[in-house]
């Protein structure tokens, strides 16, 4: 236990240490710090200024209407300009598109003669037509003038027209069959657990992501520099290697707690607080169970991969062959990660259910199932019995490998010497 | 029971023997040689004795115990292949190892700054690993290995790679840990070292054991053969003695090998027949050559 302490300090004080580390940390905080800031640097750029849309005359007088919607708005976002016709088609088109040359109007819209549903087809040319915010503003004043002059003809008032337009209202409540009467997670509830899950989901893949290469790449040093002859001298392999993955998991931790505020900091600068009030995560509405479960879920989670990282860490000699050794573990993790994005929207499926037991998966999908629907408890018990049973036995294997591995050299062992190897060294 | 002792000690390799049947007794305060050419065993038998490995039969007792992991704390060892953290500040991992070897960080301290004196590297405690040469490497290598004052100690081929005077200030270190009590598993290929510093020796080849025992003791059973001598002027017909096998002229004169030792006195008279004699020696065998002979290779010509 002794040195377990030893090899934790002297793990986590050679990290914070390492320029490399703390110039890697700068770089983040500083991407975090711009990503934050990107949705405020584009409303820096974007203008409020309103679109300028030319419109042809027509005979309905719909480019009127237009207008007058558009004008009456609170704020102005579109600003409809009506150009006389030219007389003919082409005619038209020439002076429209002069007008875009001469950066007079964005695009602009032409009624055809062709009626659909008692309106005609309009036709909206830009040189940008994937200006998506515009074009939705254009269909949605055309419905409105669409949907006026319907209530006209039908003679409708105005409360009429006010209650035939208002949405339906629809609450949402999660409920849960095995339950009592009258229980359920609010909307909002739903809101702060799936932001949870999100967070969950994303710190534990950056942990076991950043850590899990650090684990790895420190014990292949180690060998390459043949500091591990004398190391496994003096403490057993079993403490190096959990001294390794603790130590790993703190970095990793402070790494992350730092990028945390980090992104706090950002979030909470006056420029960014209407941000924040869009998302609408009010942190009361967190469960306190759900927040054991994180908890347990991140540990188990990053334990087994970490535990598997060592492992693979050991049998390569050289750090050169390390990025294609841990492979199959980094896209174990992927596979993991985006099936729990994915369970996010749709957490009922059979994909999730199943993922939900299998040990390298569960402690992201569990999680979700946990977080967006509930789970049956004896659902959670298997799954969490099962990660758990992988885990001592992942980490026995992996500490016989660990011992075998470490003092093999040359090119990576095959899996016969490996396992004749693990029966010859002591544990 | 010596502080170590290794009994019908063996470790198979799949098919392959890597140590057979091997017996080893290091007392206190001895520096034991294990010798052998390359691949004859010897990292096997010092893996076995550091715990590392498990023998397939036969008993490594320890101060008359069994192996368990708090002896790490009395073993010391200089690995063959030298590893530091090159990244890591002298200081840093020096006191990592000793704590690990069961020290006080306080205690480290103090010694590994003593030996850095004595090593006449005191500026190196603030240095990094890859900033210092080679040979101060080894040192440091060195300091790692025995700051903890190791009972059973454990070199493979600890002066290999380094100038005279650091050889010389090495071999003094050693000497002063055996002369304090420790006993010391010692591999090298340079036999004059052996020569220097072993009472008893073991030659392993191809994993057996074909020499053991007190150096002193081998030397005399083998026979002398060879003569130097030293004549004022040249002395002819040294080869058509009965029992002379060969003659080597030399600057200073000529190196004799017989086939007989009654030969010796043969030569003796006919170079004091033809000229006056400087020197005439019958030469002990050099631990080089008893090497060659036991591990089968050609002797050297």
């Amino acid at each position: 236990m002794n040195n377990l302490t030893t090899v934790l300090s002297f793990t986590i004080g050679n990290k914070f240490r390492s320029k490399a580390f703390i110039i890697t940390t700068i770089i983040l905080a500083l991407i975090v710090s711009i990503g934050v800031n990107v949705p405020y640097l584009i409303t820096l750029f974007k203008s409020d200024k309103a679109t300028n849309i030319g419109m042809l005359a027509d005979g309905a007088n719909i480019a009127e209407q237009l207008k007058v919607h558009y004008d009456s708005a609170e704020k102005i976002e579109v600003n409809l300009i009506i150009l006389p016709q030219e007389g003919s088609a082409d005619a038209n088109e020439v002076m429209l598109k002069k007008q875009i040359a001469d950066g007079k109007i964005e695009g602009y819209l032409i009624a055809s003669d062709e009626i659909s549903f008692g309106f005609p087809i309009i036709t909206y040319q830009s040189e940008d037509t994937m200006d998506f915010g515009t074009i939705n503003r254009l269909q949605n004043g055309l419905q409105q003038i669409k949907l006026g002059m319907v209530v006209q003809d039908l003679g409708l008032t105005n409360d009429q027209l006010a209650t035939l337009s208002s949405p339906v209202q629809m609450e949402k409540v999660q409920i849960s069959t095995t339950g009592g009467l009258g229980d359920g997670k609010s909307e909002e509830q739903i809101a702060a657990a799936s932001a949870m899950v999100y967070v969950l989901i994303i710190l534990l893949f950056m942990a076991v992501m950043i850590s899990g290469q650090l684990i790895a790449t420190e014990i292949t040093a180690e060998k390459s520099s043949r500091v591990m002859e004398i190391l496994i001298t003096s403490v057993s392999p079993l403490t190096q290697m959990f001294g390794k993955i603790i130590g790993m998991f703190t970095v990793a931790l402070s790494q992350i707690v730092l990028l945390g505020a980090v992104i706090a900091i950002n979030i909470s600068l006056p420029h960014n607080k209407d941000a924040l009030k869009e998302l609408n995560i009010n942190l009361t509405n967190i469960d306190s169970n759900l927040l054991l479960y994180a908890i347990f879920f991140f540990l188990t989670g990053y334990f087994l991969y970490a535990t598997m990282f060592a492992a693979v860490g050991s049998i390569v000699s050289r750090t050169e062959d390390l990025g294609q050794a841990i492979l199959p573990i980094t896209m174990l993790t992927m596979v993991g990660y985006f099936i729990a994005i994915y369970g996010i929207q749709d957490p009922n499926s059979m994909l999730i259910k199943i993922t939900s037991f299998i040990p390298f998966f569960s402690p992201f999908i569990m999680f979700l199932r946990l977080g967006t629907t509930d789970p049956a408890m004896w659902e959670v018990v298997v799954s969490f019995a099962i990660l758990l049973v992988t885990i001592l036995g992942i980490g026995w294997l992996a500490a016989k490998i660990y011992r075998a591995g470490v003092l093999m050299y040359g090119k990576r062992p095959s899996l016969k010497e490996l396992v004749k190897a693990m029966r010859a060294y002591r544990v | 029971m010596q502080p170590l002792t290794l009994q019908n000690v063996t470790k198979v390799y799949g098919n392959t023997t890597a140590v057979d049947n091997i017996n080893i007794e290091v007392g206190r305060g001895e520096i034991y040689a294990l010798l052998g050419a390359n691949g004859a065993g010897k990292t096997t038998t010092m893996r076995m004795v550091l715990g590392l490995i498990n023998p397939d039969s036969g008993r490594i007792y320890y101060e008359g115990k069994d192996y368990s992991q708090d002896l790490t704390r009395i073993l010391g060892y200089l690995p063959e292949e030298r590893g530091l953290y090159p990244k890591v500040r002298v200081c840093d991992q020096i006191l990592y190892l000793a704590q690990l070897k069961g020290m006080k960080k306080k205690d480290a301290d103090h010694n590994l700054k003593e030996w850095l004196e004595k090593f006449s590297v005191p500026e190196y405690y603030n240095k990094k690993i890859e900033e210092l040469s080679k040979g101060n490497q080894q040192k440091i290598q060195f300091i790692a290995a025995i700051i903890h004052k190791p009972r059973i100690l454990v070199l493979d081929e600890a002066f290999s790679g380094l100038d005279p005077v650091n050889v010389e200030l090495l071999k003094e270190t050693v000497k002063q840990l055996r002369d304090e009590g420790a006993s010391i598993v010692f591999s090298t290929h340079r036999m004059e070292h052996v020569e220097e510093l072993c009472r008893n020796v073991c030659i392993l080849h191809k994993s057996k054991t074909v020499l053991t025992g007190n150096l002193k003791e081998i030397k005399n059973s083998f026979p002398k053969e060879r003569i130097m001598l030293s004549t004022s002027e040249e002395v002819s017909g040294l080869g058509d003695i009965d029992g002379i096998h060969k003659v080597i002229p030399h600057e200073s004169g000529y190196e004799l090998f017989m086939t007989n030792p009654n030969a010796a006195g043969k030569v003796l008279q006919e170079a004091m027949k033809q000229s006056t004699v400087q020197r005439f020696e019958i030469m002990e065998p050099t631990l080089n050559e008893i090497f060659i002979k036991a591990v089968g290779g050609e002797r050297h010509e």
